[in-house]
This record gives structure tokens, sequence and C-alpha cells, in this order.
């Protein structure tokens, strides 16, 4: 309904600038968000110097692999209506935060996995913070995507609603160009930003578009190197389809490298 | 004009599509307006790159047939072409060699990686692994990794540990590093073994470590230092701490607590004792844990790692 009345109310604005309007549609919107301040000085006493980092590796992945434009948040920018109310025209979304299976509304055994928006400056994360994979569906509205990393814990497990969200479902055999990441279980900050950093330098180490992302994601949970937290080792997970080259495309266009 | 046809497909109650387009890029500038990340990101971490330089046949011949009987070993899928590359890895902040084995198809099947001083480093088959197979088990996926890291030139004992591997559907096997009776934090051997028992690869990570500290503090000493910098974080603020557990090992001295270190260039580990600390109050409503890297020898915060 929001976005209903936000359309009306922007009847005539998009009527005046419908030319530009257009011009932009040809924009490929990712968008990078990070939880930062649930993570400095107000809350800690100190500064977490890792959702930084995250981001900004994000942002240059993002940029070079050909989503265009890469907005976002770093901190306080990061709200669930800022998420909620541009989700729908991203092709690409990382999340940078503490994520949850949570129980959904109607009670266990029901899922509905969330993460917690940036909580303002000078404040602490509670669970008012949620931004539940319901709301995200809702707001997604059917709309495919070609890229979603959840850089937080749980996200990437099997009992992860947060996939559908985005209209990913949980096969390793998509033949649309839909590529969704996340990891399994708590996961130390250095193993995802190492992960991360694997993920994206075999992506876009070599000619753009030549390399698959499940074989990104496959070099970069093979070479180790990650610390588990307690007995739960690190593992990450993805979804979609196997021969996405990341091209941010339309999905039912054909790449020119995939082999369907 | 790629993007209409699908945003259009979504909808359908606004007129033409090129006014829905509209309609909803401005709806969306109204809704929300986000900052636009620089193009030009001073973050070093926004400028980092991997770079391959081919190397030419001659230069690299015994690269290549060093590459061919690993993967060979691994029992990896035979190739039409080799190629032999040297890359500087920003990402990882190191250099090595690596073979790329290719299909027929010219995709690559298979990676090959050997360090500076010419051992494997990493040999990885990137094809898929088969669905609905009959899935070994955990002794018979450690039997298959202890005899492909043999064969791959690893001397290996028992497993640190054997997890179930969600992405693939088969098995992660590790041996943790240990250097003079020390763990060193991250530092493992690692082969990821296919439902069906087949190997996806090998992958040994070995960091140089530091000369030992000439006096070394003990846990109790390092459990005060912790707890000095705790207390004064958390000094003032509906946020506690308790500490539930301290550990020596190697660990990468990071910029976890300082800015200025972060994305530094990689240094040697030090031997250090890691802190773990449980986050009370409202420092738990997003932080689950944290370990805070006590020097073992001055006693100085050198790092840390975080759960969010």
């Amino acid at each position: 309904m929001k976005r209903a009345s936000t359309l009306l109310v922007s009847i005539v604005i998009a009527a005046s600038t419908l030319g530009a309007s257009v011009q932009a549609a040809a924009a490929y919107n990712a968008h990078v968000w990070s939880n930062s301040d649930a993570f400095a000085a107000t809350c800690l006493g100190f500064t977490d110097t890792y959702p930084k980092q995250h981001y900004s590796l994000t942002v240059s992945q993002f940029s070079k692999l050909g989503y265009s434009p890469v907005s976002g948040a770093l901190g306080a920018g990061f709200t669930r209506s800022a998420f909620l109310g541009n989700v729908f025209y991203d092709y690409a979304v990382y999340v940078h935060s503490h994520g949850d299976n949570y129980w959904a509304a109607s009670g266990a055994p029901n899922v509905d996995s969330a993460f917690l928006q940036d909580p303002g400056t000078g404040k602490c994360n509670t669970s008012k913070d949620m931004v539940r994979s319901s709301a995200i569906k809702t707001a997604t509205a059917g709309t495919i995507y070609n890229i979603v990393i959840m850089s937080t814990c749980m996200l990437g497990s099997s009992s992860s609603t947060m996939p559908n969200a985005f209209q990913i479902a949980k096969t390793k055999t998509s033949a649309e160009f839909k590529f969704y990441l996340g990891y399994v279980k708590h996961t130390w900050d250095s193993s995802s930003l190492r992960f991360e950093k694997a993920f994206w330098g075999y992506m876009n180490g070599g000619a753009p578009h030549t390399r698959w992302l499940s074989e990104a994601f496959t070099y970069a949970a093979s070479i180790g190197g990650y610390e588990a937290v307690g007995t739960e080792a690190f593992q990450a997970n993805w979804w979609g389809n196997p021969q996405y080259d990341g091209t941010p495309l339309q999905p039912t266009l054909r790449c020119p490298t995939c082999n369907f | 004009m790629q993007l209409l046809g699908t945003r259009c497909s979504v909808k359908t109650a606004v007129g033409t599509c090129a006014l829905a387009v509209s309609l909803l890029v401005t709806a969306g500038q109204l809704a929300a307006a986000p900052t636009q990340a620089p193009s030009s990101d001073p973050d070093p971490m926004g400028k980092l790159a991997r770079e391959e330089m081919v190397l030419d046949a001659g230069a690299s011949s015994t690269l290549l047939a060093q590459a061919g009987e690993t993967g060979n070993a691994l029992g990896f899928p035979v190739g039409v072409k080799r190629i032999g590359k040297h890359v500087r890895d920003g990402f990882e902040q190191t250099e090595y060699d690596e073979v790329t084995e290719l299909d027929s198809k010219g995709r690559v099947s298979s990676i090959t990686q050997f360090d500076k001083s010419g051992r494997l480093r990493s040999a990885i088959r990137l094809d898929s692994p088969p669905r609905n197979v009959l899935k070994v088990n955990s002794a018979g996926a450690i039997r298959a990794a202890q005899r492909s890291a043999q064969t791959a030139g690893l001397t290996l004992g028992t497993p640190s540990a054997t997890d179930v591997d969600q992405a693939t559907g088969g098995w992660t096997v590790h041996w943790d590093r240990v250097a003079g009776g020390i763990r060193v934090r991250g530092d493992e051997t690692r082969v990821q073994v296919w439902p069906d028992g087949r190997i996806q690869s090998v992958a040994r990570v070995e960091h140089d470590l530091a000369p030992e500290p000439g006096q070394r503090i003990d846990a109790d000493n390092a459990k005060h230092a912790a707890s000095d910098n705790l207390d004064r974080w958390f000094a003032g603020r509906n946020s506690g701490y308790a500490i539930q557990g301290v550990a020596l090992e190697w660990v990468e001295p990071n910029g976890a607590f300082d800015p200025m270190l972060a994305a530094a260039t990689s240094v040697p580990y030090r031997l250090a004792w890691v802190t773990e600390v449980k986050p009370l109050g409202d420092a738990a409503s997003a932080m689950w844990l944290m370990t805070l890297f006590v020097d073992a020898g001055d006693g100085n915060i050198i790092g840390g790692d975080f759960v969010e």
C-alpha cells in the first residue's frame, strides 16, 4: 500500500521527468548495506573495523561486475525504510550485519529470517531493528535479483527464509540469472572477509564476465584458512544458477558465456 | 532497455511500460535517498586487485608438469590445455604460481597453485559435484582425504575435524597447523570431499611466524590485560562481558580494533593469548562473541575477531 501511494504521489513528477527516468532505467542498481553503529563505541567502547572493510570491498566489486549505480550505506543510513524502499529497484543486494533465523510471528517451527538494520548513531541494536524476510518478500514484489549476498550469520543455512524473499529457490540448478550467498552458522568476521575477498578476487580476477559465481564460490570455499566458532566449522552456502557469470542482465536474456 | 521487460512484468497496473519505469524510478528516489558510494573509494579495500600474468611455455614447463601430476593424483578431470600464470593476489596479499586446466570448451576445469618455494598451495576442481549419489560416511571421507593429501605430497595424521559441507553435500576434512606445540590460528590443511568420495580440493594455508618473544606472560596476566581493555571499553555503558577462555596461539596481528591497521600489509603471525569474550547487556544484542589477541610478549592487544 505504501508503494502504491508513493507511486501515485509520484505521478506528476514522473510525467515531467519521463525522459530522464527512462534513461535512468538502463542502470542496474545495486545496494550495499553495512551495520556499523551497533559495532561502534557507543555500544562496545571501541569501533569494530570489519563492517567498513566488508562494505568497501563489496562496493568496488559490484561495480567491477557492472552494477551501477552502487548505492547504500555504511552506518546510520542503513535503515529498514531505506532498505525496503530501495530493494525493489535493485539487481544486486549486499547486507553485512547480525542475522539469524528467527521464529515467525506465527510461532515455532515457522522461521522468518532477518538481519538487523543499523541502530543509528549513538544507539545499540534491539530486536526492534529486525528487517524480516517476510517484509522483504513484500517489498521485492516478485522481482528477480541477480546477486544477493547476506554477509551475516545463519542466513545461508537450509532453514533460512531469506533466499525466498528475493525469489531465489534453494536449489543449485536454477537456469535463471540468480545467485544467493550466505553463511550457514556463526561466522567470525575475519573468516567472512577472507571468504569474500577470495570470492571476488577469483570472480573479478580474470577478463570481465568469464567466470561463474559458483566457481568463485568453490574457489573461496576451497582455499581454507577459516576459523571455526567453537565447534561450528566455517561454512558458506549458495543457491541459484551454477553457470551465471554475474553480468547484470534481465534474467530471461541469454548471457554469452552461459551454457544453456 | 533490458530493464523494462523485467520490471514491467511485475508492474501491470500502470499504463505504458515506459511510464511505469519512470514512476518506479521516481518512487524509489522519493522513498529513500541513500548515499551513492563514491566511485574513487580511498579505502584500500576498494582497490584490491588480482593480477594474472601468463608465463611462456618454456618458463612454465616444470610448473605445468607438476600441476598435471597433482591433478592426476587427485583424480581431477584431464583437460585439453594447461596455462601457467604468476598471480599477484592483492586480496590475499601474496604471490603464487597457478596452473589452470582448460576443458574442451575453454573453461577452467581446475586450478593448481604453488607457493614461492614450489610447494602445493591449493588444487581445486571447479566442476559441480554429483547430486543424489550414495554418500560416503565420515570415515570414508577421512580415508579419501588422507590418501589424496599424501599423493599430493602432504604428510598428515589424524584430522582435527571432519564436517558435513552443506554446499556440496560432501565433507570437509581439516588438520590444524601446529608449530612447536602451539596452534596457528586459521592455518590448516583442508581437503574437501565430494559426496561420492572424490576430491574437490586440497589446500594448505601456512603463514610465516615471527620469532617467539624472549619472555612470555602467563594466562592470568593475559586475562588481566584483556580485562583492563574491556573494563575501559564497557565502562558507563549498559554492557558487560564474561571471559570464556584463554589459549596460546599464533595469530595474525590485525586492525580489528584499530582502523589504521585494517587492511595493512600482511605481517608474520605472532604468539598471543587468544581471549574469548562473551559480550553481555546492550553489547550482546548484535555482538555474539569476540576475541582479543593479547601479545604473549608484551601484553598489548594486537588484534581480535568478532562474531556479529
